[in-house]
C-alpha cells in the first residue's frame, strides 16, 4: 500500500507541513510578478540658481556663454542656433575651458523641455557650470 | 529524505522552493516604494546625457510641476507661498546644502518652473537640479 502523507502525520512524526507555505509563497510570488513595473533611469542636471543677494564678484563677463530660449527658438550669445549646432559649439568651447559657466535665460513661455535639452548638451560636453534664470 | 521522496514518487519540492524563495527575495528588495509617491502623469524630459540619481541625499525634497503649472509634493498641490514654508522649514532642518529637485513637465511652461525657482531663493535653498529621463524602461501603454 502506498504511503500517504496526512498532516496528522506530520505532527507525529516532528516534520513540519509545508503545503500552507508553499501556498502563500506561490501567493506572493504571483503578486509581486503581477505588480512590478520596469522603472525609467531618471538623470539630475545641476544648476545654481542666480541669487538676487550675492552675486558672485569673481566671475568674468566674457568667459560667461549666454544661452538665451525662447518658445521656438535658442539663441547662443544673440545667434540663433538648432539643437545640434548647439552642442557642436558648446562642445568646442568646452575643449577650451571646462568650467566656463554657462548662464542660461529662458523666456516666460518656453517649453521645460528645451531647457532639460539644452541643459543636457551641456552635460554631454562637460561644462558643469551652469546657472538657469528668467527673462522678464 | 531523497530516497523517501523517491519511494513515494513525489517531486522533490526542496529546490523549487528555494528558487521561489530566492524570486521573492529579489522582488521585496527591488521593488521601489519612492515611485508611488511621485505622480505618474507627469512626463519628464529626456535627458541621455545627464548623469544618473544613484545615491538620493535623504534631505532631498522633489517637487513636481505639470503641465498647467501646478505644483505638488507627494501628490499633493501647493501653491507658491506654502511651497515657500516647506522649504524654509526643510532649510531649518536640513541645512542650506538642503537639495532640491524639480521634475517639470516637459510641457510645463518655463513660468511655473521659475515659480518652483523663485520659492527656493527665498528659502534660501540654491543647490536645485532637474529631473529628467535618462534611459525609458518599457514602452509604456498609452
Amino acid at each position: 500500500m502506498a504511503k500517504k502523507r496526512s498532516p496528522r502525520k506530520n505532527m507525529e512524526s516532528g516534520e513540519i507541513p509545508m503545503t500552507p507555505m508553499i501556498d502563500v509563497v506561490f501567493q506572493l510570488l504571483i503578486y509581486f510578478i503581477l505588480t512590478i513595473k520596469p522603472v525609467d533611469v531618471s538623470a539630475h542636471l545641476d544648476v545654481f540658481s542666480p541669487s538676487t543677494k550675492s552675486a558672485p564678484s569673481d566671475q568674468k563677463p566674457p568667459e560667461m556663454l549666454k544661452v538665451e530660449i525662447y518658445q521656438g527658438a535658442i539663441l547662443m550669445n544673440g545667434t540663433g542656433l538648432d539643437m545640434a549646432g548647439l552642442t557642436k559649439i558648446l562642445g568646442k568651447l568646452a575643449a577650451i575651458n571646462p568650467k566656463q559657466t554657462v548662464m542660461i535665460l529662458c523666456s516666460l513661455d518656453s517649453r521645460h523641455n528645451d531647457l532639460v535639452e539644452v541643459l543636457d548638451a551641456c552635460a554631454k560636453v562637460g561644462l558643469t557650470n551652469l546657472s538657469v534664470g528668467s527673462m522678464q | 529524505m531523497a530516497r523517501r521522496s523517491t519511494e513515494e514518487v513525489g517531486m522533490n519540492m526542496t529546490p523549487m522552493i528555494d528558487i521561489v524563495f530566492q524570486l521573492i527575495i529579489f522582488f521585496v528588495v527591488t521593488t521601489d516604494l519612492d515611485r508611488q509617491v511621485f505622480n505618474e502623469a507627469i512626463l519628464l524630459a529626456f535627458s541621455p546625457n545627464g548623469p544618473s540619481i544613484e545615491k538620493r541625499d535623504p534631505r532631498t525634497v522633489t517637487i513636481e510641476v505639470d503641465t498647467k503649472g501646478r505644483i505638488y509634493i507627494a501628490h499633493r498641490p501647493i501653491d507658491k507661498d506654502m511651497l515657500t514654508n516647506l522649504l524654509r522649514q526643510a532649510r531649518l532642518s536640513g541645512g542650506q546644502t538642503t537639495p532640491v529637485q524639480i521634475r517639470g513637465d516637459q510641457n510645463a511652461k518655463h513660468e511655473s518652473v521659475r515659480n518652483v525657482m523663485q520659492s527656493c531663493g527665498k528659502a534660501g535653498l540654491y543647490r536645485i537640479s532637474f529631473v529628467a529621463t535618462k534611459e525609458k524602461a518599457a514602452p509604456r501603454k498609452p
